[in-house]
């Protein structure tokens, strides 16, 4: 253990002011949190939350359904980052229907997709759009270099999410939240600074073992204090004004839309869609695809989950029919999901 | 000769021995490989070790190494791992057709040179030839036999409470190599695969003691799915040292982009040893001053409890159970 952790374990360990719940909002905090063990240090009066950071856990029901459609009913070509072949739609997830025939192929990012639509020319090529502003500017690009190759047989079926407002609407979930890195480093702090004006709290972490216990280290002191505050605890990366080309390359080809979040709901101005100038390549409006309302299985609480409502293991199906080899929540099926993370690690330890 | 594999190098005429003369047998020369239908070979007494291992790793050269140099490492450690000094080896390659002879001699030839840093004679072999598109480019299939070191008995059951954990290098190298020669994420990273046959390591552990409980080389599914294996076989725990598991910074970064766990992924060239503690760093002293072992480490014990479980102790000084991974991480690793 190096000094830095040793300084913010006892920080941390000390604790013995009321209860604060903290929520980290990015999946692969919540998978490096588990990894570290860092929960196992935590004295009962702080709650870790994790909260909706994994793009594919906050995918909606209905969004699986519209690609099921897409490759059943208008024979297209799905292309897809791998961890969303296995989220359950209402009838069926990819992989059922891949098996059924449908054509579903998995890739690296956007650009794959608009390669594999440029050498197959006759297939209908669309690309799953998930994830947050950290991905956003890579569909961003594939959308423009199809564009530009004037390719007419590519589209992305978008379910982006932008943080921002959905912090304001989890803001009553947590005293502090520790914000994404990755996020950050591409919109930069200024919309933190708003959320402290507007009394949210929270900084920004990085991801070594170093850079999670300061962060948190941190949130205690200034929770201590009892004013609203933002740090930016991922200086080597975070800059104020984040990363100006990405933001300008996302202004030019998408904007703010209301969005379904799995399990919270619609919130307003938190995703992502095309502008009109560029709808030639979204899929909605290319193959006219009706609206179709996605059936959660009744019994699953990932979205309680996701708000930090209740923890993995209050979920009836938790470990018993949802596993991550046979996942009923989307929350089980990506390794940053918190249910599997608690599936994975929380199997108990004698010391 | 023709410059590609022909199905005609498959048919056993005479282009089938020119093959076999011109690439196989000017390169694995011994006394025991001939032209007949089996070799013959003398009698020991005592136990004998013997293994057989498939190879279709895609592609078939890498950083490292290639498919040939594998598939003797393959074998030879395998059954080195129970105490079998490496002594003769037969091979079965499956090409496919139209294969260029040149990178066959390649194969070949680094196949003969390991074969001879492992001191094991390649004595038998079988060439096939499938059509195109059949089987993807090349296969092997090798087979070692050796005598097992007289008062050496290892087992994968013989884990003991106690026992140090001992890994002779870092973790991970084969694997991260292979997904990077892919190309499929276009990342540059210097890593090279730590293919290599370590037989010389393990006498080398041996001239030291023989008081060894467990040898086992960590391939595919890498140091955690064989700690996993141990843990299960011995029904023991174990506990390991976050930071002391040695992990290249390159395979490190690859991993924490991809989110891989340099745990799990496979290597060619690392041994697993389970040892008692009173000869831990005798035995790390022998690796450490072998070629391919020179990183050789500590990396944690046999534990009573936490039977079946690998716990990790972490950065921050906490304990967490090292998780394991679902699926395949990669096909066609080896």
């Amino acid at each position: 253990m190096n000094d830095i952790i040793e300084r913010a374990r006892d920080i941390i360990t000390g604790y013995d002011g009321p209860k604060v719940r903290i929520m980290e909002v990015c999946g692969t905090h919540t998978h490096e949190i588990f990894r570290l063990g860092i929960r196992s240090l935590l004295p009962e009066n702080i709650d870790l939350i994790s909260g909706p950071g994994c793009p594919v856990c906050v995918t909606p029901v209905g969004f699986i359904d519209e690609a099921i459609y897409l490759a059943t009913e208008k024979n297209c070509l799905i292309t897809t980052f791998g961890d969303l072949i296995k989220v359950p739609g209402t009838e069926m997830n990819l992989a059922k229907a891949r098996a059924n025939g449908a054509k579903i192929r998995p890739v690296y990012s956007p650009d794959d997709a608009v390669e594999i639509a440029r050498e197959n020319p006759s297939e209908e090529v669309v690309f799953l759009s998930v994830g947050f502003e950290t991905t956003t500017p890579s569909s961003c690009l594939a959308v423009k270099k199809a564009k530009d190759l004037g390719l007419k047989n590519f589209s992305i079926l978008t379910a982006n999410k932008s943080m921002p407002n959905a912090y304001l609407k989890l803001k009553g979930s947590a005293d502090a939240f520790i914000y994404p890195g990755h996020v950050n480093a591409i919109t930069g702090n200024a919309f933190c600074r708003q959320l402290k004006d507007l009394g949210v709290s929270g900084v920004v972490a990085g991801f070594t073992a170093t850079e999670l216990m300061t962060a948190l280290a941190v949130t205690i002191e200034m929770l201590k204090k009892g004013e609203p505050f933002f740090v930016n605890c991922y200086p080597r990366v975070v800059k104020d004004e984040g990363s100006i080309q990405a933001q300008k390359l996302m202004d030019e080809v998408m904007e703010l839309c209301d969005t379904q979040w799995r399990g919270l709901g619609t919130i307003e101005k938190s995703g992502m869609k095309l502008k009109s100038e560029f709808s030639d390549f979204d899929s909605r409006i290319k193959y006219n695809i009706p609206h179709i309302e996605g059936k959660p299985n009744p019994g699953c609480r990932c979205g309680e989950v996701l708000q930090g409502h209740c923890k993995p293991s209050d979920c009836p199906l938790f470990g018993k029919i949802c596993t991550p080899l046979h996942a009923v929540g989307a929350c089980m099926v990506s390794d940053e999901g918190a249910c599997s993370a608690y599936y994975q690690y929380n199997s108990s330890i004698n010391n | 000769m023709e410059n590609v594999i022909t199905l005609a190098h498959g048919s056993g005429s005479i282009q089938t021995s020119e093959l076999i003369d011109k690439i196989f047998k000017s390169n694995f020369d011994n006394p025991y490989l001939t032209a007949d239908d089996a070799a013959v070979l003398p009698n020991d007494t005592g136990k004998t070790a013997m293994s057989t291992d498939g190879f279709i790793v895609s592609p078939y050269e890498f950083p490292g190494g290639n498919i040939g140099k594998l598939a003797v490492c393959g074998s030879v450690n395998d059954i080195a791992c129970m105490g079998a000094k490496p002594k003769f080896m037969t091979c079965s390659y499956i090409i496919e057709e139209g294969f260029p002879v040149e990178e066959l001699e390649k194969i070949a030839k680094s196949m003969g040179d390991t074969a001879r840093k492992a001191g094991i004679q390649i004595v038998a072999g079988d060439t096939k030839v499938a059509g195109k598109g059949q089987v993807d480019k090349i296969f092997i299939t090798t087979t070692a036999i050796g005598d097992i070191v007289e008062g050496v008995n290892t087992s994968g059951a013989f884990a003991k409470p106690g026992d140090k954990i001992i890994v002779t290098g870092d973790v991970g190298r084969h694997g991260c190599t292979i997904l990077l020669a892919r190309n499929e994420f276009n990342i540059d990273a210097d890593i090279t695969s730590d293919c290599a046959p370590l037989w010389s390591n393990i006498e080398a552990v041996f001239n030291e003691t023989k008081d060894i409980h467990v040898i086992r080389d960590a391939t595919r599914g890498g140091v955690g799915t064989v700690l996993y294996e141990i843990a299960h076989q011995s029904n023991v725990g174990i506990s390991l040292d976050s930071d002391k598991i040695p992990v290249d910074p390159g395979v490190r970064g690859v991993c924490a982009m991809l989110g891989l766990e340099p745990l799990y992924l496979a290597c060619e060239g690392r041994l697993v040893f389970f040892v008692p503690a009173e000869v831990a760093d005798k035995v790390v002293d022998a690796l450490r001053k072998c070629e391919n072992s020179e990183k050789a480490a500590i990396i944690g014990e046999v534990t009573d409890e936490n039977k079946g479980k690998v716990i990790l102790n972490t950065a921050v000084g906490a304990r967490t159970i090292l998780s394991r991974p679902s699926g395949e991480l990669l096909p066609r690793i080896c």
